[in-house]
C-alpha cells in the first residue's frame, strides 16, 4: 500500500514541478507550486515507511533511485536551459565536439606547448565531452537535453548506490545502508553537485565508488578490488584533477592503512609512525598539487599568511569553524549544511571510542580510515581557505568528500538509535509488542509504551522526511540573477535558423550563455565570444554607448563573417539603458526582430 | 510469487546473455551498433536510437558484469555492469577525441571497440571458469 502511495505522490511531485515551469525567474524557489514541498514531504515519508518495511532491497533501492533523479533535476524542469552556471559554458564547449568544430579534444592541437596540450588533454571536459557526444549520438538527441540531464541521472543513479555499498561495507545492516542511500540527499552540497552538468559533478561520483572500493580493498585481499580501486581513482582524475587528486592521496591512505593493519600487533613503533607521516603526507598533496600548477598554466595559487593579518580574529575564527558559510548565510541553511557532517563525526568518533575497547573488531580499519579521511578533508579545506590564495575553484567543494564520507555514518547512528528504541521497548514491556495485550498495562505505562510506538513510527520518520526536503532549501539557491530567458533562447534559435551565411552576435553575458547552449562557443559559422573575452566584452561595450554599425563591422572583421546582430534585453540592463540604446541603435540600425513582448530588440548589419 | 517469478526471469535472461552460445549475444551487440551507425547517419530516430542503445548497454553491460562483479547481488551486478560500461564508452570515446574527433565515423568505432572489449571480457571469463 506504502508503495502505491508513494509512486502515486512522486507522479503528483513530477506534474506539480512540471506545472512550475517557466522562462523567466530567476531561483526555482520563485516559480515552485505552493504545493510542491508539501506533496514532496509526504512523498519522503512514505519512502521512509517503505525502508523501514520488509520490501526487498532491490525496490526499495529502485524507489530511491527514482526519488533521487527527481530531486537533482529541479533545473533542467523548472529552467528553460538548465542552472545559468558553468554548465552552460561547458555545453558551448562541448558542442564543438558534438559540431565536429575542433579536432584533438577541447584542449586543440597545435596547443602552445606540448607540455600545456598534454595536461590540458587530462582537463575533465574531455571525458565529459566524449560521454555526452556519445549518448546524444546513440540516442539521436540534440546534445543539450543530454547535457542538462547527463548529471543528475548519473548522480541519481549511482550515488545512491555507492552510499549503500559504503554503509554495507562498513557493517552496516540493510536498513541502514539503504537508509543511507536516500540521506545523502539531504545534504545540500551534495544535492547541488548532483543538480548541474560540470565535470567536477562527474568527478564526485568516480571519487565515491573508489571511496567504496578502497573500504573493499581494507576488508579483502582480491587483487579485483584494488585494481578496480585504482580504475574508479583514474576516472575521477579524468574528470576533474580536483576529485582524482583526493582519490589518489585517499588510495595513498588506504595502502598506508592495509599494510598497518597486517604489523598493528607489532611492538615495535614504526608502523604507528608511517601511519602518521602518510596521514601528513596524504594532507598535503592537495594543497602541493594547487601550487604544481603554477608550471602548466596561467593561474599562481600561493601559500599565504595574508589573511590571518588582514582578517579580524572573531571572522577567522569563524571561517575555522564553520567556513564559508559566516559570510550572510541564515541561521538555517549553515544549520542544514552542518549538521549532517557534525552527526557523522560524532558517530565516527562514538564508533572510534567503541572499537577502542574491541581493537580486533571486523570494521575497526575501515572505519579509522574514513576517519582519518574526514580529518584529511576538514584539514584541507581549512589549509586552502586560510593560508592559499589564487585558487583556480571555490574551497567550498571539498564539502562533498566530507558529505560522502559522512553520511553512511549519519545512517548508521539513526539506525542504532532506532534499534536501541526497540530494544528498550521489547525489553521493558514485551507486551507493547501486542497491541491487545496493552490493556494488562498501568494507565501510565501505555502511555509511555505509546510514546515510543510514536516516536519509532511516525516521529523518526517524519524528522527524517522533513530533514531531506528541508534541505533542499539549502542546496538550490534562494538568490540568482535572472536565468536564461524563453525570449532569450528564441531569439538565439530565430537568428541560427533565418541566417544562411557566417554571422556573428554581439551580447552581453547572458546572451552568451543563450548562444552557448543552441550553437556552442566560438561556431566559426555563428559565432559567439566566450563569457571572458575581452574583444566581445569591448565590443558590447562600445555597442551600449555608440550603437553604430561600424562596431559590427569591426566584428565582422575580427570574426570573419558577413552578418553582424547586436542583441540587447530588457531585463539585463534596466528600462531606462534599453529604452535609450534601442531608440538609439533604432536610428542608425535595421530592427531584424523583437522578443519577449519587446523585452529583447536584435539589430543587424550585413557587409 | 510475482516478484520470485520476475527475479528468476532476469536471471534466466542473464545467463542465457552471458553464456552467449555460438556468440549470438556478442553478433547481437554489433547489430545494435550497425542500427546506430544507420540511425544517426541517415535515419535520424530517437526511437530506434533508444532500443537499439537499450540493447547494446543491456548486453555489454551484463557481459562485464558476469566479467567483473559475479559475487554481487543482481540488481548491484547489473548496476556496476552499467557504471562500467559507461566508463568504457567515456574512455576510449575520449581517447578517439583526443587522436582526432567524434563523428559518426570515429563514434561507431568508439562503440565497436566498446562491444569487443565486453565480449572479449565475458569470453574470456567464461573459459577461465571452464578450466
Amino acid at each position: 500500500m506504502s508503495e502505491i502511495i508513494y509512486m502515486c505522490l512522486t507522479a503528483l511531485s513530477f506534474y506539480l514541478l512540471i506545472m512550475s515551469r517557466t522562462g523567466e525567474a530567476r531561483t526555482v524557489w520563485q516559480v515552485l507550486h505552493p504545493a510542491f514541498i508539501p506533496v514532496l514531504f509526504v512523498a519522503t515519508f512514505f519512502l521512509l515507511a517503505i525502508m523501514f518495511s520488509s520490501e526487498k532491497t532491490t525496490n526499495k533501492m529502485l524507489f530511491i533511485i527514482v526519488y533521487s533523479i527527481f530531486i537533482h533535476s529541479f533545473f533542467p524542469i523548472v529552467f528553460p536551459a538548465g542552472d545559468n552556471s558553468g554548465q552552460q559554458m561547458i555545453l558551448g564547449q562541448i558542442r564543438r565536439v558534438f559540431d565536429n568544430t575542433i579536432i584533438h579534444g577541447l584542449s586543440g592541437w597545435p596547443s602552445q606547448s606540448l607540455q600545456i596540450f598534454l595536461v590540458e588533454m587530462f582537463d575533465g571536459i574531455n571525458l565529459q565531452a566524449a560521454l555526452s557526444v556519445i549518448f546524444a549520438r546513440m540516442l539521436n538527441v540534440d546534445i543539450f537535453y543530454v547535457h542538462l540531464f547527463f548529471v543528475p541521472v548519473l548522480w541519481g543513479v549511482f550515488i545512491p548506490i555507492a552510499s549503500f555499498l559504503t554503509t554495507k561495507t562498513l557493517g552496516g545492516g540493510e536498513k541502514a545502508s539503504v537508509l543511507s542511500s536516500l540521506l545523502v540527499s539531504a545534504f545540500p552540497y551534495a544535492t547541488y553537485f548532483g543538480a548541474i552538468s560540470v565535470p567536477n559533478s562527474l568527478g564526485f561520483i568516480f571519487f565515491f565508488y573508489s571511496l567504496c572500493f578502497m573500504l573493499k580493498y581494507l576488508a579483502s585481499n582480491d587483487s579485483k578490488t584494488a585494481y578496480l580501486m585504482v580504475a574508479f581513482s583514474l576516472f575521477s582524475f579524468l574528470s576533474h584533477y580536483l576529485t582524482g587528486i583526493m582519490s589518489f592521496s585517499f588510495i595513498f591512505l588506504a595502502v598506508v592503512f592495509k599494510a598497518y593493519e597486517s604489523e598493528k600487533r607489532s611492538p615495535c613503533v614504526i608502523p604507528r609512525a608511517s601511519l602518521i607521516v602518510s596521514f601528513f603526507l596524504c594532507l598535503s598533496l592537495l594543497p602541493m598539487s594547487f601550487i604544481y600548477l603554477r608550471f602548466v598554466g596561467s593561474i599562481t595559487p600561493v601559500f599565504t599568511i595574508a589573511k590571518f593579518q588582514e582578517l579580524p580574529a572573531e571572522e577567522i575564527a569563524g571561517l575555522l569553524l564553520v567556513g564559508e558559510l559566516i559570510y550572510g548565510f541564515d541561521l538555517q541553511t549553515m544549520l542544514l549544511v552542518v549538521i549532517g557532517p557534525a552527526l557523522g563525526l560524532l558517530w565516527m568518533i562514538c564508533l572510534l571510542y567503541k572499537l577502542e575497547k574491541k581493537p580486533t573488531a571486523k570494521f575497526s580499519t575501515p572505519i579509522l580510515f574514513l576517519f582519518a579521511a574526514f580529518m584529511v578533508v576538514l584539514i584541507d579545506y581549512r589549509v586552502l581557505k586560510l593560508l592559499m590564495e589564487g585558487l583556480p575553484l571555490n574551497e567550498e567543494r571539498l564539502w562533498v568528500f566530507r558529505d560522502f564520507i559522512a553520511v553512511p555514518f549519519v545512517a548508521l547512528a539513526i539506525c542504532s538509535a532506532v534499534s536501541s528504541v526497540n530494544k528498550f521497548l521489547k525489553a521493558r514491556h514485551p507486551s507493547a509488542m501486542f497491541l491487545t495485550r496493552l490493556r494488562n498495562l498501568s494507565k501510565r505505562n501505555v502511555l509511555y509504551v505509546l510514546a515510543l510506538l510514536l516516536t519509532l513510527n511516525v516521529l523518526i520518520p517524519t524528522v527524517l522526511a522533513g530533514w531531506v526536503t528541508y534541505s533542499l532549501r539549502a542546496a538550490y539557491p534562494r538568490i540568482a540573477p535572472l536565468q536564461t530567458t524563453w525570449y532569450e533562447l528564441e531569439a538565439v534559435r530565430h537568428i541560427e535558423e533565418n541566417t544562411e551565411e557566417k554571422y556573428v552576435v554581439i551580447g552581453d553575458v547572458w546572451t552568451i550563455f543563450a548562444g552557448e547552449v543552441i550553437v556552442g562557443i566560438k561556431n566559426p559559422r555563428a559565432y559567439y565570444f566566450g563569457e571572458f573575452n575581452k574583444t566581445g566584452y569591448d565590443l558590447f561595450l562600445n555597442m551600449t554607448q555608440d550603437p553604430s554599425p561600424q562596431w559590427m563591422l569591426h566584428a565582422m572583421n575580427y570574426t570573419d563573417t558577413t552578418t553582424a546582430y547586436f542583441i540587447i534585453t530588457e531585463p539585463r540592463v534596466g528600462t531606462e539603458e534599453y529604452n535609450r540604446i534601442v531608440t538609439e541603435a533604432g536610428t542608425r540600425l535595421p530592427i531584424y526582430d523583437v522578443f519577449g513582448e519587446g523585452k529583447l530588440h536584435i539589430f543587424y548589419y550585413t557587409k | 510469487m510475482t516478484t520470485y517469478k520476475r527475479v528468476n526471469q532476469f536471471t534466466k535472461v542473464e545467463n542465457r546473455i552471458v553464456a552467449n552460445r555460438r556468440c549470438v549475444f556478442t553478433a547481437v551487440s554489433y547489430l545494435a551498433v550497425a542500427i546506430l551507425s544507420v540511425n544517426t547517419a541517415f535515419v535520424r530516430s530517437v526511437i530506434l536510437g533508444a532500443t537499439a542503445s537499450l540493447i547494446f548497454f543491456v548486453i555489454n553491460a551484463l557481459f562485464l558484469a558476469h566479467a567483473l562483479f559475479r559475487k554481487e547481488d543482481d540488481f548491484f551486478r547489473l548496476m556496476f555492469g552499467v557504471l562500467l560500461l559507461i566508463m568504457l564508452l567515456g574512455f576510449v570515446g575520449w581517447l578517439i577525441m583526443i587522436v582526432y574527433n567524434l563523428d559518426a565515423l570515429r563514434f561507431t568505432l568508439t562503440l565497436v571497440i566498446v562491444a569487443s572489449l565486453s565480449s572479449s571480457a565475458n569470453i574470456r571469463t567464461k573459459y577461465k571458469n571452464a578450466t
